[in-house]
């Protein structure tokens, strides 16, 4: 599978001279099409900075990052990003569906009826059918974000960044919100990144997990996810596979939280 | 009978006290310069063609003015809003204006633009101006930096993102500057009247004292006020239709 996504020594810092604080350095990595790949790493080492990055928002200071072979300068047509606070996200004066719609601004090749029919039928797939004429602030915090990953896909995406997502949706939402995601990430063809603290979460949705080290951070491993699609709440999370996993993730990060206490 | 009915009814007997009061006083002291609500209707009566033709001169001018104001500084609140730098090198300049009261320019304008129609429409779409652009410029540059991020990854150009994500997310400010705006732009009109016009209710104001037609006088402030009264209730009405997103479920507060 060809890359779809690559970055190539990317470094961040803010500031300069003494006040210098660099957040990612020489991080390397790539994201085949069709692959789910979670990024985890401990608290603060820059998670959301490398998305921005990624998604063409932040200039990275070192480095590059390439969508299709492109050097990404902006967030170029294809990528979407998916922001954890869904609720400042979307545009309250618009209903649900207008605020997936607001997404396709810049699709082309489709007609105001097509556009109107393709956003209810992604609307459907994430499972808010009748939903469309409420507004955003009408449904729960679980359903804001569905309208976030609707409009996400919509917008001819075929790379789905997303920024903890899940993070403030309350738990069980969150573990439907998960199936509901490798559903529409299989269903609309989208290869997907997510970022996440939650080492469980990020075994449980992935192919790959890529360990992120402590701050300034870059990948420090790569744990393959050997198990079928579509995943379950109860069977995967038994399967051994998982558990070797997520053991292996989570023993790396305790290991990086031990030696920034001791340091 | 319920508290809110109670407080509504002793509410308005409170200006009923004060026009008993007013007629016993003037009835007491029968002169034309202090005449009693009852002389104030009867003027009404007689003057009201007048009234209405002379008030319909100034809320005219006070609307061409307002919206000069509006066409120009909203538009410009959300630039500066966006070209952050450029709003930092004018922010000192616009803390200034916003100091500095309307009806001080008045003679000033006059001396160059003169004392016709457009001279005061001058005067009060400056008057507006200021409370438009402080109030649209600082909800423009208050804008969360999460809508921003939205518009650049939904590839919106600088213009879409000014036009479709700035311009409504500062809408209830812009409205509470609107409200000001409408307020000083009626001043202003009535003011400039006052002090060099030909017609307009001001001059009527004017007038009406310099003949010692009091009664007159206060049948024109009787219509100011309910003219005041409309236009209020009017953007009112606007305000829950247009930002029911911003409201939700609860009334916009007055």
């Amino acid at each position: 599978m060809p890359a779809i996504l690559t970055a190539d020594g990317v470094g961040k810092s803010y500031g300069s001279g003494s006040a210098r604080m660099p957040i990612i350095d020489g991080l390397t990595l790539s994201i085949a099409k069709g692959e789910f790949v979670s990024l985890v790493g401990p608290s603060g080492c820059g998670k959301t900075t490398l998305l921005m990055c990624l998604s063409g928002l932040l200039a990275p200071s070192d480095g590059a990052v390439s969508f299709k072979g492109q050097v990404v300068d902006q967030p170029p047509i294809g990528l979407s990003v998916v922001f954890q606070d869904y609720s400042r996200s979307l545009l309250p004066w618009k209903t649900n569906l207008d605020n997936v719609l607001f997404g396709m601004r810049r699709v082309q090749g489709m007609d105001a009826r097509a556009k109107r029919a393709r956003a209810e039928e992604i609307l459907a797939a994430v499972g808010l059918t009748g939903f469309g004429g409420h507004y955003p602030w009408q449904v729960s915090g679980g359903m804001q974000q569905r309208v976030a990953i609707a409009r996400g896909i919509a917008s001819q995406s075929e790379l789905l960044l997303l920024d903890e997502p899940l993070a403030a949706v309350d738990a069980q939402t969150r573990a439907d919100m998960q199936d509901l995601l490798l559903d529409v990430a299989q269903r609309f063809k989208q290869t997907c990144v997510l970022v996440t603290h939650d080492v469980e979460e990020a075994v449980y949705m992935a192919n790959r997990v890529l360990v992120l080290g402590p701050r300034p951070t870059r990948v420090v491993r790569e744990v393959v996810v050997d198990l079928p699609m579509p995943r379950d709440q109860l069977t995967t999370r038994e399967a051994p596979g998982f558990l070797h996993a997520r053991h292996e993730v989570l023993a790396l990060i305790r290991g990086m939280r031990q030696g920034q206490k001791l340091s | 009978m319920k508290p809110t009915t109670r407080i509504a009814l002793l509410g308005l007997s409170v200006p009923a006290a004060i026009l008993i009061l007013w007629q016993i006083a003037a009835l007491l002291q029968p002169t034309p310069l202090f005449p009693g609500p009852g002389k104030v209707v009867l003027a009404i009566w007689k003057n009201y063609p007048v009234i209405l033709h002379e008030l319909g001169i100034t809320l005219l001018r006070a609307g061409a003015g307002f919206a000069v104001a509006s066409l120009t500084m909203i538009p410009l609140g959300i630039f500066l809003g966006r070209f952050r730098s450029l709003g930092k090198v004018l922010e000192p300049l616009m803390d200034m204006l916003a100091t500095l009261p309307p009806p001080a320019i008045i003679p000033l304008v006059m001396l160059f633009a003169g004392t016709g129609d457009w001279a005061k429409v001058v005067i009060i779409a400056y008057a507006a101006a200021v409370p438009l652009l402080m109030n649209t410029y600082e909800a423009s540059h208050s804008i969360h930096p999460m809508l921003s991020r939205v518009a650049r990854s939904l590839h919106l150009s600088r213009l879409e993102t000014m036009r479709l994500i700035d311009l409504p997310s500062s809408l209830p400010m812009i409205a509470t500057g609107a409200r000001l705006a409408i307020a000083s732009s009626l001043l202003v009109s009535v003011t400039s009247e006052m002090l060099l016009s030909t017609n307009g209710i001001g001059t009527y104001l004017q007038r009406s004292q310099e003949t010692f037609k009091i009664d007159a006088g206060l049948a024109g402030i009787a219509f100011i006020s309910l003219a005041g009264v409309l236009v209020n209730a009017g953007v009112f009405r606007l305000e829950k239709k247009w930002l029911f997103w911003h409201y939700r479920d609860q009334r916009p507060t007055e």
